[in-house]
């Protein structure tokens, strides 16, 4: 028996959670079918049946602390057998968005983001590249110019190509502002980060029979990307429909395709500042290697260029997936399960980014000036988002929910390696 | 009598395969019975036009007057061979239980011709005992009284008008209206069935009010209700008014706050009961009684675990042992003129009882609180959300309202702080094993207790005394049996809707006081025509008794589940035929055989019984067994046990009886003189849950079997040979069973009937 608990429940969370995307959790009665059909739930304390309680009865505390709503992966085929239409996939993912929202610090992104704010948030890269193009079309004297080569200048020619580190020099007004949003992302994660694993504190430990001792956060790490994060294992699980199928592929696809993207980004990065800048110009190399370096850091990159294939082929990959997601989601029976805010903002921003991204290298490609240049503008601003709210958006989930398995396997409330069918 | 015979034996439906029809005839033609049969013919289709044309030919020609018809189960084709008030007709079952459920054995031949020709001549002897009986009818009186004027006495009134009836609608209180006068507002009775709605009762008081057909007794009570139906005389504020027939609607009354005192009821000014929140509500004010501050957490506790913990709910301890028989034994020495003390049937047991209605008005009291107090909490702690029905959406509604917070519970205590404030704990609920919550207000469920389980309400003049029989069993609700005779008590001619027949909502007691009306209207209407109401609806026979050989032994007075029958000071019976139902348990009472009815009597059934021939030699020709079945349930069972291709024993004969209250001991006796081997009474379950439509048919007869089988025994006959079993209707695959362990076990074991061959 355990010690008697005072419960407070709070008329306020439960209208609170409804606007996150469960409105429908006062249906719940609680039969548990959600929680018996559901591929991953535990058997023991099995969610989301408890969570619907304590969502209609408000109890905030065990909701915000609680480690299960990152082992859903949202299928939601609790949802599609809830005999009344309680929807406990989308409770789960209200409070994901929660999550998102809260975690990281300075939360007023988070309350930024949940939809009144996004034009404050879309203004802030918008105007900063506006003002930057207005300058740039100043001294360059046209707003859409064409360059070539002169000795390492770039001189604006009528004959020229459209290049876009012309108009927005990277040393000067892409990479100084991205690292700082890098930096800035990455003090909104560790924030995040910690508040979320002092949440789990309260957590219980399961006891194993025959687990000597609780594993490593790191070993709980590793095991989590190898499994859940390299291979999806807990996604292939969650749900056997067509849908869940597409899912599964979907996200896969997404997944890797930005894993190319910042392997080229890293590349170019490293190529750029290690090579051009390190090694040759402060250092002076001219061996081979720096050459090589060099080379793979220029932009633009001819179309055979290893990096430039893998850059393609993962644009490609990232149209297919978001294809595949967005197909699903469309397809969504509205009454079974819904699609918040978040999930669509989210799919919309990687959208712009990808097709944006495309956009501009086809546009270079054609020479089309006046169409290249807004586009290059529009996917720079997206990526900025993306980079710079990152810790408060959906996406936030890629680390949270990683930390969150890796702490689920290190407390034993999933097993440390997936269990075979 | 009927005298002028026709026998027809169809050959349909496989008769005509299994047995030879010709052969049948000739063996009627050659019995005992031929006198009385004019005509003895086969048909191979005696239910097709051409068969009941033939009959009504012969009928005409012939000038019958009964007609034997051996062909199906009574049960069927009842609506085809019928042939005018003039005739009486007769069923011999020879498809169910002889063609359809035995075949012949090639090593014993002859059985299933043996089987029917006793059944053909059985009932041409049944027939033959038999007589169209012709009732007296008497004046009626078409008045309905109403008792109560709450909503479903005031629903019935407007409904008995509309059939054009005139009411007379008593009311305790000095206004009409009742219990919905008290409500803020009631569970939806419309669709969709989401709201809580007003209850419309001051429309309806209008209603009745304006209705010249409704004659409203105010400040009244009924004194005391004299006579039968259709011809009550009612006793009201000291005058007497005539009425036909009544219903009572006397509704309910609060449970006692003692059941609740465990939740700290009556010493915490701030637990208080739904009756007393629901006043706060109709006031338009939600407070809490100790400070009079708006609450911010209400707490409604439906589980009734500790009120009703010491509860006996009396399971398995249904059968005390029979009481004697009356006449059994020499009234002691004072008995007799005792003063009448009701019976009190109020108990905890009514949370439970009322724990539908309870949970209802939580929802509803839940959504008074979002209503009432902006910002507080409405948390239900329930056992059971019992909410049959179109309610269910009612529930579905309320849960959808965000203040209401509902969980299952078994709440252990209920605390109060300096302050007044409270603290309920739980356990085993879906928010935590063990679990304290705040609550400024609890409100606890009024149980509905009907004014029946404190008062005799209609004050019978009625031998068996003033009150229901046995409304223990129903904790004071007046019921008999709801399930096959929803309305109807234990008293002919009244019946019951609201909540004194059982908790209910408004929606439900309007359909109920509808029912009960439709009830009422038909007993007058069947007692204008001199025929029974339920069960037997339509049956013309009423008990006729000799009184020239009555002992007044006062057996069928009290043994007459209905209290139909009244006595002189001397004991002599007084039948009171509207009151009657036409069971013949008083038949099966009289030791003195004194009691018949035209169509079904002693010597009928006893010559039936003497018409199944019993071969000498048990080893050469087998044992037979008389099977009495009850017609109820018991012979439909028979009917689908021999339509599911079951077979038993084809030395068994089945005779349908009204009721096994009606088996007269003689009957066994005749068969064992006749040397029959057994005797199997088949009949309803008995018992708190019983299933005798008749009420007490089957119980009288098990407590009747322990004196026969005394008798048998001082005949040196062994007293198993007499056995009772109890039969549902659906428990058709039961009884092939039960018949071959009687043949195997009692007949097997103690051999022939040593009367055989007398």
């Amino acid at each position: 028996m355990s010690n008697t608990v005072r419960v407070q429940p709070d008329l306020k969370f439960v209208k609170e959670l409804q606007q996150f995307g469960g409105e429908s959790l006062k249906k719940c009665y609680q039969c548990a079918t959600c929680s018996v059909v559901c591929p991953l739930s535990p058997a023991d304390n099995p969610y989301p049946r408890k969570e619907m309680v304590w969502a209609q009865w408000g109890l905030k505390d065990r909701l915000l602390n609680d480690i299960d709503i990152w082992l859903c992966h949202n299928c939601g085929t609790c949802s599609d057998l809830c005999p009344r239409g309680a929807k406990p996939g989308d409770l789960l993912g209200a409070l994901r968005n929660m999550a998102y929202k809260n975690l990281a610090q300075p939360n007023f992104i988070g309350k930024f983001m949940s939809g009144k704010g996004l034009p404050v948030l879309i203004l802030i890269p918008a105007l900063i590249y506006l003002f930057i193009w207005i300058v740039r079309a100043g001294i360059l004297g046209t707003a859409f110019p064409l360059f070539e080569m002169n000795g390492h200048d770039l001189v604006v020619s009528k004959t020229g190509q459209i290049i876009y580190g012309g108009l927005f020099p990277g040393d000067y007004t892409i990479d100084p502002i991205f690292a700082v949003l890098a930096l800035f992302m990455l003090f909104g994660f560790y924030s995040g980060v910690s508040n979320l694993i002092k949440s789990f504190a309260s957590m219980p430990r399961t006891f194993i029979v025959g687990r000597k001792k609780e594993p490593s956060f790191l070993c709980s790490l590793i095991e989590t990307i190898r499994y859940e994060v390299a291979q999806h294992t807990q996604f292939q699980d969650c749900g056997a429909d067509e849908k869940s199928k597409k899912r599964f592929k979907g996200h896969l696809l997404t997944m890797y395709a930005f894993v190319c993207l910042f392997v080229v980004t890293t590349i170019v990065a490293v190529g750029h500042w290690g090579g051009a800048f390190l090694m040759q110009k402060v250092l002076g190399l001219t061996d081979p290697l720096t050459q090589l370096i060099t080379l793979a850091g220029s932009t633009p990159m001819p179309l055979y260029s290893p990096v430039k294939i893998l850059a393609n082929v993962g644009a490609i990959m990232l149209v297919l997936g978001l294809t595949f997601l967005t197909s699903r989601r469309a397809s969504l029976d509205k009454a079974k399960q819904g699609s918040s805010f978040d999930d669509w903002y989210l799919l919309t921003l990687i959208w712009v980014i990808a097709l944006s991204g495309l956009g501009s290298e086809l546009f270079r490609l054609s020479g089309l000036a006046t169409i290249a240049y807004p586009t290059y503008y529009v996917h720079i601003v997206a990526v900025f988002m993306l980079v710079a709210y990152l810790p408060w958006s959906k996406l936030a989930h890629l680390v949270y929910r990683t930390v969150a398995l890796a702490y689920a396997r290190k407390i034993g409330r999933i097993p440390m390696q997936p269990v075979q069918h | 009598m009927a005298e002028k015979l026709g026998v027809y034996i169809c050959g349909g439906c496989e008769i005509g395969k299994a047995l030879d029809l010709a052969g049948l005839a000739e063996h009627v033609k050659n019995s005992k019975v031929a006198p009385l049969c004019k005509v003895i013919k086969t048909n191979p289709v005696l239910c097709s036009p051409e068969g009941v044309a033939e009959i009504e030919a012969d009928i005409k020609a012939e000038g019958l007057d009964g007609v034997v018809v051996c062909a199906c189960s009574p049960r069927v084709k009842w609506d085809i061979f019928r042939f005018g008030d003039k005739i009486q007709v007769e069923r011999v079952n020879l498809r169910e239980q002889c063609v359809w459920s035995f075949q012949d054995d090639p090593n014993v031949p002859g059985l299933l011709t043996a089987m029917a020709q006793d059944y053909v001549r059985m009932g041409v002897t049944r027939l033959s005992k038999s007589a169209i009986p012709a009732p007296e009818i008497p004046e009626t009186n078409k008045t309905l009284l109403v008792l109560g004027g709450g909503f479903t006495g005031m629903t019935a009134a407007l409904n008995a008008a509309a059939l054009n009836r005139d009411v007379l609608l008593v009311e305790k209180s000095d206004k009409l209206g009742g219990k919905a006068l008290n409500m803020y507002k009631t569970f939806p009775l419309s669709a969709p069935y989401d709201k809580a709605q007003e209850t419309g009762i001051d429309k309806l008081v209008a209603a009745v009010t304006a209705n010249p057909k409704i004659k409203v007794l105010l400040n009244s009570s009924l004194e005391s209700l004299e006579g039968a139906p259709g011809m009550f005389k009612a006793t009201i504020g000291g005058a007497a008014y005539d009425v036909g027939a009544a219903i009572l609607a006397t509704g309910w009354v609060p449970g006692e706050g003692k059941y609740l005192e465990a939740f700290g009821y009556g010493k915490m000014k701030n637990v208080v009961t739904s009756a007393q929140f629901e006043e706060m509500a109709k006031n338009g004010k939600i407070v809490r009684p100790s400070d009079g501050k708006t609450p911010a957490s209400v707490a409604f506790v439906l589980d009734m675990d500790l009120a009703l913990k010491d509860v006996d709910y009396g399971v398995g301890a249904a059968c005390e042992p029979p009481a004697p028989l009356p006449g059994d034994a020499a009234p002691a020495e004072g008995e007799g003129e005792k003063a009448f003390v009701y019976e009190q049937t109020e108990s905890a047991k009514h949370l439970a009882i009322s724990s539908e209605i309870s949970s209802l008005v939580a929802l509803k009291q839940a959504g008074y609180v979002a209503e009432f107090c902006p910002g507080a909490v409405a948390m239900v702690l329930y056992d059971h959300m019992m909410v049959p029905g179109i309610n269910e959406k009612y529930y579905k509604a309320a849960q959808d309202n965000p203040a209401i917070m509902l969980t299952k519970a078994v709440v252990t205590g209920v605390a109060e702080s300096g302050d007044g404030s409270l603290t309920v704990a739980a356990k085993d609920t879906l928010i935590g094993d063990s679990v304290e919550l705040a609550a400024d207000l609890v409100v606890l469920p009024t149980a509905l207790v009907p004014v029946t389980a404190h008062e005799p309400t209609m004050n019978f003049v009625y031998r068996q005394g003033p009150h229901f029989p046995d409304l223990k069993l129903f904790d004071g609700f007046v019921d008999s049996n709801y399930i096959c005779f929803p309305y109807e008590t234990r008293r002919t001619g009244v019946y019951a809707a609201g909540c004194a027949h059982q908790p209910m909502t408004m929606a439900n007691a309007r359909e109920d006081a509808a029912g009960a009306v439709l009830k009422a209207v038909q007993c007058i209407e069947s007692i204008n025509r001199g025929v029974a109401v339920h069960p037997r609806s339509g049956d013309l026979s009423f008990p006729v008794f000799n009184f020239v050989r009555c002992t007044q032994c006062k057996r069928c007075t009290e043994e007459c589940p209905f209290g139909a029958l009244d006595d002189d000071e001397k004991g002599t019976p007084k039948p009171n035929y509207t009151r009657c139902r036409r069971c013949g348990t008083c038949m099966g009472a009289c030791p003195e055989r004194v009691i018949k009815f035209d169509s079904y009597n002693i010597d009928q059934i006893g010559s039936t019984i003497k018409e199944v021939q019993v071969p000498d030699d048990m080893v050469k020709g087998g044992p037979r067994v008389i099977v009495l079945v009850c017609e109820n349930d018991a012979y439909p069972a028979l009917d689908m046990a021999a339509f599911r291709g079951k077979s038993w024993s084809p030395y068994v004969r089945f005779i349908p009886v009204r009721c096994l209250g009606s088996v007269n001991a003689i009957w066994v006796a005749d068969a064992m003189s006749k040397g029959v081997d057994g005797v199997m009474l088949l009949g309803c379950k008995y018992g708190d849950d019983y299933q005798c439509h008749f009420v007490k048919g089957s119980e009288l007869c098990s407590r009747r079997k322990e004196n026969i089988a005394e008798s048998l025994k001082r005949l040196g006959v062994e007293a198993e040979r007499v056995e009772q079993y109890e039969v549902a209707i659906d428990e058709y695959d039961k009884i092939p069973g039960l018949i071959e362990r009687f043949m195997s076990e009692v007949i097997s074991k103690f051999g022939p009937n040593p009367f055989k061959g007398y």
